[in-house]
């Protein structure tokens, strides 16, 4: 009788501690300083039309590499400037965010589901099954990231489904290692056996008890990751087989600014500071919620 | 100890087994490789000569076969663009990027092993956020972007060093930190945490006790523990940056394997893709199993059951 | 013989916590000479392990020192250097730990760490510090020394491995040695093996020994004078034959009770006889400190801090009661151990 008791019991005790921890990850500093930093360039993507009276895409070619407003020549028709093909930059900027959040959170989705599921799987069967799974991992770990998207995305045409399937296909590594961990901890403990003595379904015991007891390690592990994609789609631009002209990113407008280095540094400065914006926004909000729901994880 | 690395040695060798399968079904399934080959406006006769040919017309499994049994004689194939054998081509970019990795690695250790102790010394001081800080500070810096400054600073500022190509070691520097920076963090925090640990154990305060200098309690009784799985985290970094040297390659041009790839990409060069991916990958898990054999070899109590 | 070889006077240890300061070791005095073994008894929490780490000068680095004398021979160890330290650290003061499965470093062999000892004190060569080594080995008794010296920490056993702490001790000739619950970690037999040794070598090369334990029966045997420690406090100091023949603190009585049965050993340091346990206080003592527990407490308990007071036969005892032993009622403790 008591067993039982506790099973239903446990979830709604367990449950607590990660509104305990919603209401200190809402008092820390990290987490409003990066939280802002996001919510900022997540406007400013979604409404871009309405910040800008310039079409990012308009080249202009009487008009190219207008310095921006700091600079003795340039004017605030065109606040940072203008790029080689005269496009204005703060268009650019701002639309440029558009896509490489849109490849962020749809390749966290992917991966998150492919490696969460593997891990809560290897986690919580054990035994073959995660033998099995840390194999398959193994693999994953020992193909080189950069170098298989490169091919496939050369290969198989780079349009913007592709590449998000690609980064998604390529990172789930972290969510498995870390749900596998995570589970194992937890199928142990008491709220788990008991479910499993009253003959909750499997299905039942992975969603509703499991799942939701692994909340914490896996947003900081989806904040990793969603900054791990962004960069590598920012790599792939830059190597130029990210996404391909008339769609852009930051890690575009970088490449495409590239030879400019010399003279025009801030071509590559302006979406350059975006980028480590948004990234350094994404890591102080995962710091956050690290700090809160297992502080003595940090470093 | 034999039973061991006997044991990981198969594992490794189903891993790069299974590896290079994969390898090759991204390069043969993903797209059409002669297609690809072929260029973009080549008449489909042209194709279907090239698929003839290369043999892309058969199973796949029948090519993977007969790639393998090519590969383990020692023919890694021919490269269709340079007009070389494939050994040949890796041979010559190989040294550049084991070089780039080697030094790479040692700027990753020089840098964070010495801030992990530090840190670990000083905890939840200044000197402990002055140290995570300058490992962790450039990680949301893309590693282009951050080679990028590295060539904007010292090569077009100050005009210290040379910023592309392979010629002297003076080459090496920029590249090298731009892809050791990238491991920094890791390494440092494993430190901190295995010093932190070290430093509060038995045998520590044995030697304290002891009167033995603070240098030789810190190295010899602190850092030889903390080291240990250090060791097999430098490895494992060691191969994640040959993986990763495309990037800084391609910035520095370097010519590497990770250059000779991204070259290799834009030409359609099958056989020297699927070579580099393979060699890439095997190295990878070469050098975890030299981590795990080190890890066990570091420890008398793992080396001497 | 000129004043004694450590003279320890007011030593207090203090911690901050969170909310406050705890004092485990609040003024404590004592002196050991040349050739003497002091134990110092009492509960895990009592003090002593603090009191010994502050004389090494090893206190964590949360802990506060106050003293008005640590003297080893005269020489201050009050705000000694770290260089200071060094040289006077298993030069002239050794100290043996509690579990000597922990205490060696398990990455290096037996001779090297005995070596590393030797040579950081004495320019000696590699292999006069090996020479040396193996004189040590042989000395606390370990058989085929030579094999010893090649091999690591987890290839022997306890017992081997608490000898090899003493030999490490003795390398440098020190005048006194603080062990610190020696025996706690070892099977009984090997207890017995291992106080022998240590008295024995007491005996031969007439170094101060500090003996510290929480089990009374440990030190009956070996120790020449005895120091019961309670909440920081010693509450008892005198004679070994004096204090073991007729306890006069409540507090040593208590301990004597808990001495184990031979055939029913207890290795942990909660005392069955002494319910409770030792409470942590944070400001100064107003009252007796061992009052909660003391079968015998009375109203001059509570009046006011209790200062040590000399007995007939020259032992100072901290407690209320009449000094000749009147006063308590055996059965008090059967009452409070009921709970009644």
């Amino acid at each position: 009788m008591a067993s039982i008791a506790s099973a239903t019991a446990a979830p709604v005790l367990a449950l607590s501690p990660g509104r305990v921890a919603l209401g200190r990850t809402l008092r820390h500093g990290g987490f409003w300083v990066g939280g802002g930093i996001l919510l900022v360039i997540l406007v400013a993507a979604i409404l871009a039309p309405l910040l800008t009276a310039h079409d990012p895409t308009w080249q202009d070619l009487g008009k190219r590499l207008v310095p921006p407003v700091w600079d003795a020549r340039g004017s605030w028709e065109h606040p940072l400037g203008t790029d080689q093909l005269g496009r204005d930059y703060l268009a650019r900027l701002i639309y440029g965010g558009r896509i490489s959040l849109l490849i962020g959170f749809a390749t966290v989705l992917i991966s998150g589901a492919i490696g969460t599921a593997l891990g809560i799987a290897a986690g919580y069967w054990g035994g073959r099954v995660d033998l099995l799974i840390n194999f398959v991992l193994t693999i994953r770990l020992t193909l080189p990231v950069v170098l298989v998207a490169l091919v496939v995305v050369a290969l198989a045409g780079n349009s913007l489904t592709i590449l998000m399937l690609v980064i998604g296909l390529l990172l789930w590594d972290r969510f498995a290692i870390v749900t596998r961990s995570a589970t194992q901890q937890i199928a142990s403990r008491e709220f788990i056996v008991a479910a499993q003595a009253i003959g909750s379904s499997t299905g039942r015991i992975l969603f509703k008890e499991i799942l939701p007891n692994i909340t914490g390690p896996l947003i900081v592990v989806a904040s990793v990751e969603l900054a791990h994609a962004i960069l590598l789609e920012a790599a792939l631009s830059f190597l130029g087989l990210g996404v391909q002209p008339p769609l852009f990113t930051w890690g575009l407008m970088i490449a495409e600014a590239k030879n400019q280095l010399f003279f025009r540094p801030w071509l590559i400065a302006v979406p350059g500071a975006a980028l480590v914006a948004l990234i350094f926004a994404i890591n102080l909000v995962g710091d956050a919620v690290r700090d809160v729901t297992a502080p003595e994880g940090r470093a | 100890m034999l039973r061991f690395i006997v044991q990981r040695l198969l594992v490794t060798a189903l891993v790069i087994a299974v590896t290079s399968m994969v390898a090759f079904s991204l390069v043969h399934l993903t797209g059409d490789p002669a297609a690809a080959m072929a260029g973009e406006n080549a008449a489909p006769e042209d194709v279907e000569a090239i698929r003839r040919t290369y043999g892309f017309d058969r199973p796949i499994w029948e090519q993977y076969l007969t790639w393998v049994g090519r590969f383990l004689a020692g023919d890694f194939g021919r490269s269709h663009y340079l007009k070389l054998g494939v050994g040949e081509v890796l041979a010559e970019h190989m040294p550049v990027t084991a070089t780039l990795g080697v030094l790479a690695l040692a700027f990753a250790l020089g840098l964070s092993i010495p801030l992990g102790v530090a840190a670990a010394l000083r905890p939840n001081t200044i000197v402990d956020r002055v140290a995570l800080w300058i490992a962790v500070a450039g990680q949301a810096l893309p590693s282009f972007l951050f080679a990028l400054g590295l060539i904007y600073v010292f090569g077009v500022l100050l005009r210290w060093l040379p910023v592309s190509g392979d010629a002297t070691w003076q080459h090496f520097i920029l590249p090298s930190v731009a892809l050791g920076y990238y491991a920094t963090p890791a390494i440092m925090r494993l430190t901190r945490s295995g010093m932190m640990e070290a430093l509060q154990s038995d045998h520590v305060r044995t030697a304290r006790a002891f009167g033995l200098s603070r240098w030789r309690v810190v190295v010899r009784h602190g850092l030889r523990h903390a080291i240990i799985p250090v060791v097999s985290l430098a490895a494992v970094q060691l191969g994640f940056m040959l993986g990763g040297s495309i990037v800084i390659e391609t910035v520095f041009s370097l010519k590497g394997l990770g250059y000779l790839a991204w070259q290799s990409i834009q030409r359609a060069d099958i056989e020297v893709i699927q070579a580099i991916l393979l060699v890439i990958a095997a190295t990878y898990a070469v050098l975890t199993l030299l981590a795990d054999i080190l890890n066990a070899a570091l420890d008398p109590r793992i080396r001497i059951g | 013989m000129t004043g004694p070889l450590l003279e320890v006077r007011g030593l207090k240890v203090e911690i901050a916590v969170p909310g406050g300061m705890t004092r485990p070791v609040r003024g404590v005095d004592f002196s050991v000479a040349a050739g003497e073994t002091l134990a110092i008894v009492g509960e895990s929490g009592c003090g002593k392990s603090l009191t010994s780490l502050a004389i090494m000068g090893l206190l964590p680095r949360a802990a506060r020192l106050a003293a008005e004398t640590i003297a080893l021979k005269g020489l201050s160890l009050i705000g000694l250097s770290e260089s200071g330290w060094r040289r006077l650290r298993g030069e002239r003061i050794a100290m043996i730990f509690q579990d000597p499965m922990t205490a060696l470093d398990p990455c290096y062999r037996i001779g090297d760490q005995m070596a590393e000892v030797l040579r950081q004190h004495r320019p000696v060569s590699a292999e006069a510090a090996r020479q040396r080594a193996l004189e040590l080995l042989t000395r606390v008794g370990i058989s085929s020394p030579e094999q010893r010296l090649t091999q690591f920490p987890h290839q022997l056993s306890g017992g081997l491995r608490q000898r090899v702490m003493i030999a490490m001790a003795l390398l440098c000739e020190p005048e006194l040695i603080i062990a610190d619950e020696p025996t706690t970690a070892l099977d009984v037999t090997i207890q017995a093996q291992i106080l022998h040794l240590l008295a024995e070598i007491q005996r031969d090369t007439g170094i101060g020994l500090i003996l510290i334990s929480h089990d009374l029966g440990v030190v009956a045997g070996v120790a020449h004078r005895i120091a019961v420690m309670y909440g920081g406090e010693i509450v008892e100091i005198g004679e070994r034959d004096a204090i073991l023949g007729r306890p006069l603190h409540p507090y040593t009585e208590g301990l004597m009770h808990s001495i184990p049965v031979p055939g029913e050993t207890r290795r942990g340091e909660t005392l069955g006889f002494i319910p409770g346990t030792v409470p942590r206080q944070t400001g100064e003592l107003t009252r007796c400190g061992f009052l909660e527990r003391c079968p015998y407490a009375t109203g001059r308990s509570a009046a006011g801090p209790v200062p040590l007071r000399e007995a007939a036969d020259g032992r100072l005892v901290r407690c209320v009661l009449p000094l000749d032993g009147s006063g308590r009622d055996p059965a008090a403790w059967t009452r409070q151990a009921e709970g009644v």
